[in-house]
């Protein structure tokens, strides 16, 4: 098991590496005028000074000797001071965020994180629930309709789903606005009694005792969180339908059938942990589809998070922010990979045994 | 015959495949549904009535209704669905193609060959698709949009010709880079499935009894490869390229959305959706911006996936009881 760990952490730092050198890659593909909000935040306007910013970061030496350089830093001659460069966190200015990469990325990451964990917990919940539902209804009619619902779910593109749910319950109903809370609790929690722990409007608001603002902050997050999920469970739902179809034809099955146990035994107790292997490592996949459908979401709900940064930085082509925030994504991706591939082998003997 | 009848029986393989051929039909008579103007340059831009701010309801003159700037949805899906075809195809084809001869090649030699290059392929995909894909959208635009001459351009010229059916001398117009670049992104990300499927097949097919024997006759790489392992591991890769063209427009579909594909006017769906952005809060009365074209785009790719979806199907009893039926 340790090993196992063991070898999974090694090759993390590889991939990161490798990450950073495709990253910078496409950064090569830009000149040295557009890469050099990698390192000052204001272009300067006269040609000379330009020049003197070239060479002063080596913007137009070779390629690989610019990736060390960007990797670790660079340190000025004349006056001494030292700028630290990726491995320590300086992923450049945003010109979009008007700030550095990185102070950006903390500022709008709260906002993403609170629609993540909403989306997961019922995401997971009723997608697993709604596959297990499905495969021991094998063939019956709820199981047609939900593979129905499903296949349909997964034809309908996040913005289609997100703007038709945004219609009917904002623009017809009135019920669920987009934002993440209304002016009157955007006042209270800018305001001095209100401490924020986590940033997340959510959790901050139990924390400090406001059930109101809770409510608020729930009401603005239904509709994304709709609209995250729904592709998902129909994904979710398949996948574990197909898990447990498998399952439940085991000779187990019969074996623990035979001994009389009640059906609801038989597949709470046998069937479904171990039906729920393959669906853990889809774990991985949700975590891919979370990243890639909250820029979309965050987009149409106004929700100013890290999906929406993303879709800001790539429309006013500011390639550095862009390419700083999809680094830190791929980081996140590798870790959850990470900590999906160890739970998987915590979960399943048979693979530590490898 | 005998994939094509069973196909035709499944109800819902059968509702997928008459509604792509009801598709393939709009697409092919756009010029009759939606005739365009007599002196329009590019008859891939939608017509505009008028230049108003305020998106008109369906009426007889524009039966889908018009956005903002007076363009005619109607024309737009009609017109939307030879890009949706055109740019789902060509996608999946090159990608489709890309991962059949990376994953070939790592299978079939195996060793350092296949090392490196499942290496490179994990690379690829720790990148999300979507996020990926906008990545590498901007920065192209970036490149392309500075207008010198490198193998870039090349590139996006080769795809052009297969695109928009171009001679290769033909210079690009802005419209369509924004669209190739779109495309090029995709492309660049969606191949490492099929790669792996290929090269897991191979690996599979390779220990069989019919390419051993080959390999001890004396028949070469290229022919083995060819002739016995590639005709029985390239199915179940069909079948997954029929469900991604699905995907692939969805995605492409949400890079004009945001933006980054077509451009505002282009006859895409996801472009035409994006102009749903700005009336958000009066949604209620301009749903046909949303719904047309959205009703379009959820149709085409339901099509896609329930015909994938039956391959699929049809793949899996074939896997397990081999050849009994």
């Amino acid at each position: 098991m340790l090993s196992f760990i063991i070898r999974r952490l090694l090759i993390l730092p590889l991939l990161l590496i490798a990450v950073t050198i495709l990253i910078f890659s496409m950064l090569s593909m830009l000149t040295p005028y557009e890469r050099a909000s990698l390192y000052v935040q204001d272009i300067p306007k006269r040609q000379g000074a330009m020049e003197g910013i070239i060479k002063k970061y080596g913007l137009d030496e070779p390629v690989p000797v610019q990736y060390w350089r960007w990797m670790t830093g660079t340190k000025d001659e004349k006056t001494g001071k030292v700028e630290g460069g990726v491995l320590s966190g300086n992923l450049g200015w945003s010109k979009t965020g008007k700030g550095t990469v990185w102070e950006v990325i903390a500022r709008r990451l709260p906002a993403t994180a609170e629609l993540a964990l909403w989306t997961a917990i019922p995401m997971v919940g009723i997608g697993v629930y709604l596959g297990i539902v499905s495969a021991v209804n094998h063939n019956k009619l709820i199981d047609q309709v939900l593979r129905v619902f499903s296949i349909v779910g997964w034809s309908i593109p996040v913005f289609v789903f997100g703007l038709l749910v945004l219609m009917f319950f904002y623009a017809k109903l009135g019920w669920f606005p987009p934002g993440r809370l209304s002016d009157w609790a955007i006042q209270i929690v800018q305001s001095t009694g209100f401490i924020q722990y986590t940033k997340m409007y959510s959790i901050d608001a139990l924390l400090n005792g406001r059930i109101d603002i809770f409510w608020d902050a729930l009401r603005h997050l239904i509709l994304p969180v709709l609209t995250l999920a729904y592709l998902d469970w129909a994904y979710l739902l398949r996948v574990t339908r197909s898990s447990m179809l498998d399952t439940l034809n085991q000779d187990y099955m019969t074996t623990a059938r035979a001994k009389g146990l009640s059906e609801n035994k038989v597949i709470m107790r046998h069937a479904v942990p171990n039906a729920l292997i393959p669906v853990v490592t889809v774990g991985a996949l949700m975590l891919i589809a979370l990243l890639n459908g909250v820029v979309i979401t965050e987009t149409i709900f106004n929700i100013p998070g890290m999906g929406s940064f993303l879709a800001e930085s790539a429309l006013s082509l500011d390639v550095v922010s862009v390419l700083g925030v999809t680094m830190f994504n791929c980081l996140i991706l590798l870790l959850g990979n990470l900590i999906v591939d160890i739970m998987y082998g915590i979960i399943d003997p048979r693979i530590r045994l490898q | 015959m005998d994939v094509v009848r069973r196909l035709v029986k499944n109800p819902t393989s059968l509702i997928g495949i008459v509604l792509l051929l009801g598709f393939v039909v709009i697409a092919i008579a756009a010029p009759f549904i939606a005739p365009p103007e007599a002196n329009s340059r590019n008859i891939y831009i939608i017509p505009r009535d008028g230049f108003s701010n305020q998106p008109k309801a369906p009426s007889e003159l524009h039966p889908m209704g018009t956005t903002e700037g007076q363009y005619d949805i109607l024309y737009g899906v009609v017109w939307g669905t030879r890009t949706a075809f055109r740019v789902g195809i060509v996608i999946t084809l090159i990608t489709t193609l890309i991962g059949l001869i990376v994953g070939s090649l790592a299978g079939f030699y195996g060793g350092w060959v296949d090392e490196v290059l499942m290496r490179i392929t994990e690379v690829f995909l720790v990148f999300p698709f979507l996020l990926a894909a906008i990545t590498l959208t901007s920065v192209l635009q970036t490149v392309y949009g500075r207008g010198e001459a490198n193998f870039l351009v090349y590139l996006a010229k080769a795809l052009a010709v297969i695109t928009f059916f171009q001679s290769p001398t033909t210079d690009l117009d802005p419209i369509q880079i924004q669209i190739l670049t779109g495309m090029l992104a995709i492309i660049v990300f969606g191949w490492m499935t099929y790669a792996r499927v290929i090269r897991g097949n191979i690996l599979t097919v390779k220990e069989q009894e019919y390419a051993v024997a080959a390999k001890l006759i004396g028949a070469s790489d290229i022919r083995i490869l060819f002739r016995h392992l590639l005709p029985n591991a390239v199915f179940p890769v069909v079948v997954l390229a029929s469900m991604d063209i699905g995907s692939y427009v969805l995605t492409f579909a949400a890079l004009s959305f945001l933006g980054l594909g077509a451009q505002r006017g282009y006859a895409d769906w996801g472009q035409m959706i994006s102009f749903a952005r700005s009336w958000i809060s009066s949604l209620g009365a301009y749903w046909y911006i949303v719904v047309y074209p959205g009703v379009a785009i959820i149709l085409f790719v339901l099509a896609w996936n329930l015909v994938g979806d039956a391959l699929r199907d049809l793949m899996d009893p074939r896997l397990r009881g081999r050849g009994n039926d």
